[in-house]
């Protein structure tokens, strides 16, 4: 056998048993009692909004593309969606500090509205996250108005 | 070769002239500084003060567009935050304190691991900033503190910041527009 068989036959292998290294998937059948929609009012077209375009990284729920059964890509998806749940989990939104809530409110405004979220690597594959303006004005209308009744509330 | 060595000499020159004046920013920060910090550390009653202290450190840093400095001072908050004493505070206190806390850890985090993106930084002093008018406001601080409004910020959706200063100094907008906003109210 060459080298080259040989390595390309010990590449294959690796590829071949990573396989079975699979992560977690990130998908819960249940809606929390801490999820966002338990307690504040989301619009229907908000809600839709959110649903393609940030919670596949911010909820329990990861709508998967087929390359994530393909390793590393589900590795790869994986961290992105830990990181991303760290950061804000729409799932747990509602057992934040009012607080962490008005934060968390204000940079979903200011990272939509300068387009660095949805990430535009995800934005790339993933075609319906894409935000037209008129969307992105609908998500930060709604975000301000939980917004308001959060400073109210703190009052 | 006579040209090459006369202009080594210039630029030896140019560079020593920078350097110390360097050297005297860093002296007078350092001056500004140990100010700020010893009028922190004399006051027991408000335990707050050493995490405002900072607080306001980092205002500056963003006054003279420092992003180095804004980071160095996150830091610093995050482990203020963490060392803070909790027990001192009564069992209603200390739940509103971590809340409060948590958030600002957070805030802090972001513009301590930040450095070189200003713009994502002062997006964390906003939130920041609202945290420690709260934190001010409900525990009072030993001295007078100015709430500045600057109206322009955020596509003219304006941010507060806190100050001991009663003259503007603007930390959204960068050096040229420093003097831009108002005095909302004072804390004392």
């Amino acid at each position: 056998m060459s080298l080259i068989k040989k390595i390309g036959l010990i590449v294959l292998v690796v590829i071949i048993a990573i396989q079975f290294v699979r992560p977690a998937s990130n998908k819960s059948r249940h809606i929390l009692p801490s999820d966002i929609s338990k307690v504040y009012n989301i619009p229907a077209s908000v809600q839709s909004l959110l649903k393609n375009a940030c919670y596949d990284c911010h909820s329990n729920n990861t709508n998967y593309p087929w390359y994530s059964n393909i390793e590393p890509f589900g590795w790869w998806l994986a961290s992105h969606i830990r990181r991303g749940k760290e950061e804000l989990n729409f799932s747990e939104f509602a057992g934040y500090s009012a607080y962490r809530q008005r934060s968390k409110l204000f940079s979903v405004e200011r990272s939509i509205e300068d387009g660095t979220m949805p990430v535009p690597s995800y934005s790339l594959i993933h075609r319906d996250s894409r935000l037209t303006k008129e969307q992105k004005g609908l998500i930060i209308g709604w975000a301000d108005k939980i917004k308001d009744s959060l400073n109210n509330a703190n009052k | 070769m006579k040209n090459i060595s006369f202009a080594i000499v210039i630029i030896a020159i140019a560079l020593a002239a920078c350097k110390s004046s360097n050297n005297k920013n860093v002296a007078q920060n350092k001056i500004n500084d140990s100010s700020a910090h010893t009028s922190g550390q004399v006051s027991p009653i408000s335990p707050v003060n050493g995490i405002l202290h900072i607080y306001l450190k980092m205002k500056n840093a963003f006054v003279n567009d420092d992003d180095k400095e804004a980071a160095k001072e996150g830091k610093e908050m995050q482990k203020a935050l963490n060392d803070f004493d909790t027990s001192i505070l009564k069992d209603n206190e200390r739940k509103q304190f971590q809340d409060m806390a948590g958030d600002m850890k957070e805030n802090a985090e972001h513009i301590g691991a930040n450095a070189g993106n200003i713009k994502h930084q002062r997006e964390h002093f906003d939130m920041l900033s609202k945290d420690m008018y709260d934190l001010v406001k409900t525990s009072a601080a030993d001295e007078k503190i100015y709430v500045d409004y600057c109206p322009m910020y955020n596509d003219n959706k304006g941010a507060t910041w806190l100050s001991e200063t009663k003259e503007i100094k603007n930390p959204y907008l960068g050096k040229e527009m420093d003097t831009c906003g108002s005095i909302k109210e004072v804390l004392k």
